[in-house]
């Protein structure tokens, strides 16, 4: 159900709509059979604009939680398995960073790094990324640290098997589905303020069809228009809570599963 | 949300008891669009500020055709370089000072000797000196045709002399001479005015006028409907339809001194053909241009508009696309050789990406293929100015702190002007702007804008394309009197209704 | 390195050797805070001017005045040991767009914006707590299912949609509160009931989650068996074995509505840290902008230590 929710919104997202076709005669039409959502104020087609915006809003959030990903995960798996003094000084260097940055706001470095390069896509897109890495580091730091001291990891080390093998065979799998379970709310939370940014001006600029920035231009609507909020709010909720909705029960004893 | 519910209801139910109206008795709250910009410092834009909210009063005051009358000063004399300004007798400031020369030279001379000096008195080698009592000599380099437009400015408003002591930035509390005084400024937030019985001239009409300022226009407009103010201003363009059928509140929609303009790169390839600018100007529809921003802007036929008596009210004509296309193939471009250029605006002013996406439309049927660019402001400036771009859409205001054309036609249209964004040179215009230096006569002024901005419409110097109309909205508040020209008092008028 | 300090209490000496890392890191921060913009951000002095005085044009002349008058205009280095030399006693300067000291501003908002996080906190646990526990207790019932269904939407639904929609309900439509602004009680609860959304949520899962393992925990049963009711079970022997992964959370959440609540101090009209970094970004204030950062961050690394503390504290198995 959920791979082809997936498959659907990456399909969807991947096809061209008609974001950018005006037609100013037809400015703030309501929804008809014509156009499904509406048209905004250059009387483009509101669904095509939030059909389109699948590739910025869900694309960029999914494109940054990845990174973030990436770079946390291995610093956290390099910091959670090296030995050593020396090594072990860097991991507690490296740990009192992330245990920085996780506490910074991401919307004030967003807006930090707005002011340095201007506001557009690539800042936003960086300060998600900027930020986005140290709870990964963290997780997998931790994770990384529990799993070397299990029994098998032991073992298997005595056996004479290389770190590299170690770490995909035995500590990857194992720190897998916590990773999954952060990934998707950190996911939910780089969409989340990719749009915010955007709404505050300081992020993906119009005319993208950004859900955040698609808000802001419509936003003041709310009264003579509201399709033009309602549209991309609902399909911003919709994306996140189908992203973030919770399997059932995780318990420490269930092993997560 | 259900979880939330009873809380909320308490919560509500517990602080309602605590609100009330903000204004009290007698009061008026309002919510203004530009807060203080450096807490009402007059080498900012804060005096125009101080002018509108009715506290702060220059020399020379402007009648609604912007024209001066007596304000502080009650007659002046030109003679060559040399103004003489007579005092008004009798005033008293806020904090109980007299008005005369000596305290109007000490509030000049420190906003004179500010690093950037106010646009209205800057670059002219302004000097003032007590000439007796109650008379101030003002002197400037070369002979001041508008000196006392220049000085109605509200950069240019007097405080009391105890505001300069102390060498800070002076402070307009409880130390201007308005209508109203005020009692307490809250920083960017707003600011508490009371009604100054001692002044010279028309009672303010509230006793007291609770002033916040809210950047952002649909908190402005949710605080106006749920009764938090009663007057607000710059209301959101898709908004302006459902206030103006509401009953329950006085809907005011005026023009602006302000042009949006498309400027065009004339020092570089393609837009220094002429027949390419034309090309552009015949490929626009700016009647459509206006309806994609829903009433909320006038459609431009030339640099100034309805806001000045020298604006043109004639329609701008509809597109040529045809003509577009072939002033286009004189030029060398075709299908086989299709323009494609780029078109850089910013954010700030909301309304601009907007229009520039209706713009790229309107080429793109003319056959020319625009790549938009909506970005900082403060990184373009510098590339245009430096001629590295080919369209930029601007907003300009063309009167700025005083009711005269001159500064913004000299700084942006003169070869080598400071903001020459368009880069034009003709000596033909350079001669025009030349002769005003000797032309005070308001009408002769007039009649020299209105050549000027002919002949930047046959150069097709850049595209004006609206003109963008202001608005204000009042409820439960009265008395609010238009001012296309934004430079005069708007608070002292505004009243309780009932 | 623990050896190196005379402290027995590993707590203790955990507190001391993170307190100890607080001022190097500041002063590291505040030098990239310092010269980043300076380096990277263009025209300063364009900046500031066009920001007091938005139609002027480009004015070299005016421009090198007032670099002298900001201290611009001199080396780099020389700026940023004035500022810190000035920071060490209290000074963080004065405004570049307003020329007001700083550090009475960016308090005064960092104080609004604390408030407004402490009662959006408040008000997540009030509401939080009691639900996760409820749900926990009582599976697949109304308050169970709630927190599921609701808490996924409120999870799930951006501040910046909540709070115009508040607005639009309670203040345009009911009348009952004002729209916007700050100050008194009645202005406080839309911004902070905006806040207090996701929090609550996040709480009541977690809560949920923990007191499942707490409820299955042999002291609880030890307790039912002594005849304690059952409100007491929950509340008093459940409760606070459920609450490490919520103090966790409340840590990051207080710093990062401390300087992060930008778009609801935007939509309310609050005068907290957010809007006025946001403000002061806009306008080049650098000023403004270097000790908003160096406070957001000092808050951010003394709120971890102490969210750690008290989680060490709390959890039995590190006691």
């Amino acid at each position: 159900m959920r791979v082809l929710l997936v498959v659907v919104v990456a399909a969807l997202g991947v096809v061209e709509w008609p974001t950018d076709a005006t037609d100013v005669a037809n400015r703030l039409d309501p929804p008809s059979g014509r156009h499904l959502l509406g048209t905004d104020q250059l009387g483009r087609d509101v669904l095509a604009r939030v059909l389109g915006g699948i590739r910025w809003t869900v694309g960029l959030g999914f494109g940054a939680a990845v990174v973030s990903l990436v770079i946390g995960v291995g610093v956290g798996l390099l910091t959670g398995w090296l030995d050593g003094t020396r090594a072990r000084i860097v991991g507690t260097l490296v740990q009192s960073v992330v245990d920085l940055v996780v506490a910074v706001p991401t919307l004030l470095v967003g807006l930090v790094v707005a002011a340095l390069l201007g506001p557009g896509l690539t800042p936003a897109v960086l300060a998600l990324v900027v930020l986005g890495w140290a709870p990964f580091a963290r997780l997998a730091h931790r994770l990384t640290v529990a799993a070397r001291a299990e029994g098998w990891v032991l073992a298997a080390r005595s056996l004479g098997a290389g770190p590299t093998w170690i770490l995909r065979v035995h500590v990857l799998p194992a720190i897998a589905e916590p990773l999954r379970a952060a990934f998707t709310a950190r996911f939910v939370g780089a969409m989340l303020t990719l749009a915010g940014l955007s709404f505050l001006g300081l992020g993906v600029q119009p005319p993208t069809p950004e859900w955040g920035a698609m808000l802001a231009e419509g936003r003041t609507a709310v009264f003579s228009a509201p399709w033009l909020v309602v549209a991309p709010a609902g399909a911003l909720v919709l994306v996140a809570g189908l992203v973030s909705r919770p399997r059932r029960v995780v318990g420490p004893g269930s092993a997560g599963r | 949300m259900r979880a939330l519910a009873p809380v909320v209801v308490v919560l509500a139910l517990l602080l309602s008891a605590c609100g009330g109206s903000p204004a009290g008795e007698g009061g008026t709250a309002v919510a203004l669009q530009f807060p203080p910009r450096a807490g009402y410092a007059f080498d900012a834009d804060d005096g125009g500020l101080l002018t509108k909210l009715g506290v702060a009063e220059p020399l020379v005051a402007l009648d609604p055709r912007g024209n001066p009358v007596p304000g502080l000063a009650t007659s002046w004399a030109q003679d060559g370089t040399t103004w003489r300004f007579a005092l008004r007798e009798g005033v008293r400031f806020h904090d109980g000072a007299a008005l005369d020369a000596n305290a109007v030279v000490t509030a000049l001379t420190y906003v004179l000797g500010r690093p950037a000096p106010p646009r209205a008195i800057t670059d002219i080698g302004l000097q003032v000196a007590a000439d007796g009592p109650m008379t101030v000599r003002a002197t400037t380099t070369a002979p001041d045709p508008v000196l006392p437009l220049r000085l109605s400015s509200g950069s240019t408003s007097i405080l009391s002399p105890a505001a300069y002591r102390g060498g800070g930035q002076p402070s307009p509390v409880n130390t201007a001479t308005g209508p109203l005084r005020m009692t307490e400024a809250r920083g960017t937030e707003g600011a508490t005015l009371e009604r100054f019985d001692g002044y010279w001239g028309e009672r303010a009409r509230s006793a007291r006028v609770d002033v916040r300022y809210v950047g952002d226009p649909q908190t402005r407009e949710l605080a106006l409907r749920s009764g938090d103010v009663g007057y607000t201003e710059g209301l959101p363009e898709t908004s302006r339809a459902g206030l103006r059928a509401d009953p329950s509140v006085t809907f005011s929609e005026f023009p602006s001194a302000r042009t949006i303009l498309l400027q065009l790169n004339q020092s570089a390839a393609p837009f220094a053909d002429v027949r390419v600018r034309r090309a552009v100007t015949a490929a626009l529809d700016r009647n459509v241009l206006a309806q994609a921003l829903g009433g909320a802007a006038a459609p431009a036929s030339d640099l100034f508009g309805p806001a000045v008596p020298y604006g043109s009210t004639q329609a701008p004509p509809p597109a040529d696309v045809p003509a577009a296309r072939a002033l286009l193939a004189e030029a060398g471009h075709g299908p086989q050789n299709p323009l494609r250029v780029r078109l850089w605006t910013f954010p700030n002013r909301p309304e601009l990406p907007v229009l520039a996406q209706a713009i790229a439309a309107q080429l793109q049927a003319a056959g020319i293929t625009t790549d938009i660019t909506v970005g900082e402001y403060d990184a373009q400036e510098p590339e245009v100015l430096a001629g590295r771009y080919d369209m930029f859409l601007n907003s300009r205001s063309y009167l700025s702190d005083y009711p005269d054309a001159a500064s913004t036609l000299t700084s942006d249209y003169t070869s080598g002007g400071a903001y020459a964004i368009d880069r034009y040179r003709s000596p033909a215009f350079d001669a025009l702007m030349a002769q005003l230096g000797a032309v005070t006569d308001t009408d002769a002024r007039a009649r020299i804008y209105r050549q000027a901005a002919a002949m930047l419409v046959t150069d097709a110097v850049g595209v004006p394309i609206v003109h963008p109309r202001n608005t204000a909205v009042e409820k439960g508040v009265t008395g609010f009197v238009a001012d296309p020209l934004d430079l005069r008092p708007v608070l002292p008028a505004l009243a309780p209704a009932g | 390195m623990t050896g190196l300090l005379p402290v027995a209490h590993p707590v203790a000496a955990l507190a001391l050797r993170r307190l100890a890392l607080v001022p190097p890191v500041l002063l590291v921060a505040s030098a990239v805070v310092f010269c980043l913009p300076r380096l990277l951000g263009g025209n300063v002095t364009r900046s500031v001017i066009r920001s007091r005085s938005l139609a002027s044009a480009p004015d070299p002349a005016a421009e090198a005045r007032l670099a002298a008058e900001l201290g611009l205009d001199r080396p780099l280095r020389e700026q940023y040991l004035a500022w810190l030399a000035g920071a060490l006693r209290g000074d963080l300067g004065r405004s570049f767009t307003t020329r007001a000291p700083v550090a009475p501003d960016v308090l005064g908002a960092t104080g609004v914006s604390g408030v407004l996080a402490l009662l959006a906190l408040a008000v997540a646990l009030a509401v939080g707590l009691p639900a996760g526990v409820l749900a926990a207790d009582r599976p697949g019932r109304v308050v169970d299912r709630a927190v599921d269904r609701v808490g996924a939407v409120a999870l799930a639904v951006p501040e910046f949609v909540v709070g115009p929609a508040l607005v639009l309900v309670v203040a345009v439509w009911a009348g009952w509160l004002p729209a916007l602004g700050w100050g008194t009680a009645d202005r406080a609860v839309l911004p902070v009931l905006t806040l207090a959304l996701f929090p609550a949520a996040l709480a009541a899962r977690l809560v949920r989650a923990e007191t499942r393992v707490a409820l299955a925990h042999p002291s609880t049963a030890t307790a039912v068996a002594k005849g304690l009711s059952r409100r007491r079970v929950l509340g008093v022997h459940v409760l606070p074995r459920s609450l490490t992964a919520v103090l966790a959370e409340a840590g990051p959440f207080l710093t990062g509505t401390l300087g992060g609540a930008v778009v609801v101090e935007v939509v309310f009209d609050v005068p907290g840290l957010g809007r006025t970094l946001a403000e002061a970004i806009g306008s080049r204030d650098l000023p403004t902008i270097q000790a908003g950062l160096v406070v957001v961050l000092a808050v951010a690394m003394l709120l971890t230590l102490a969210t750690e503390l008290a989680g060490r504290a709390l959890d039995p198995r590190s006691r």
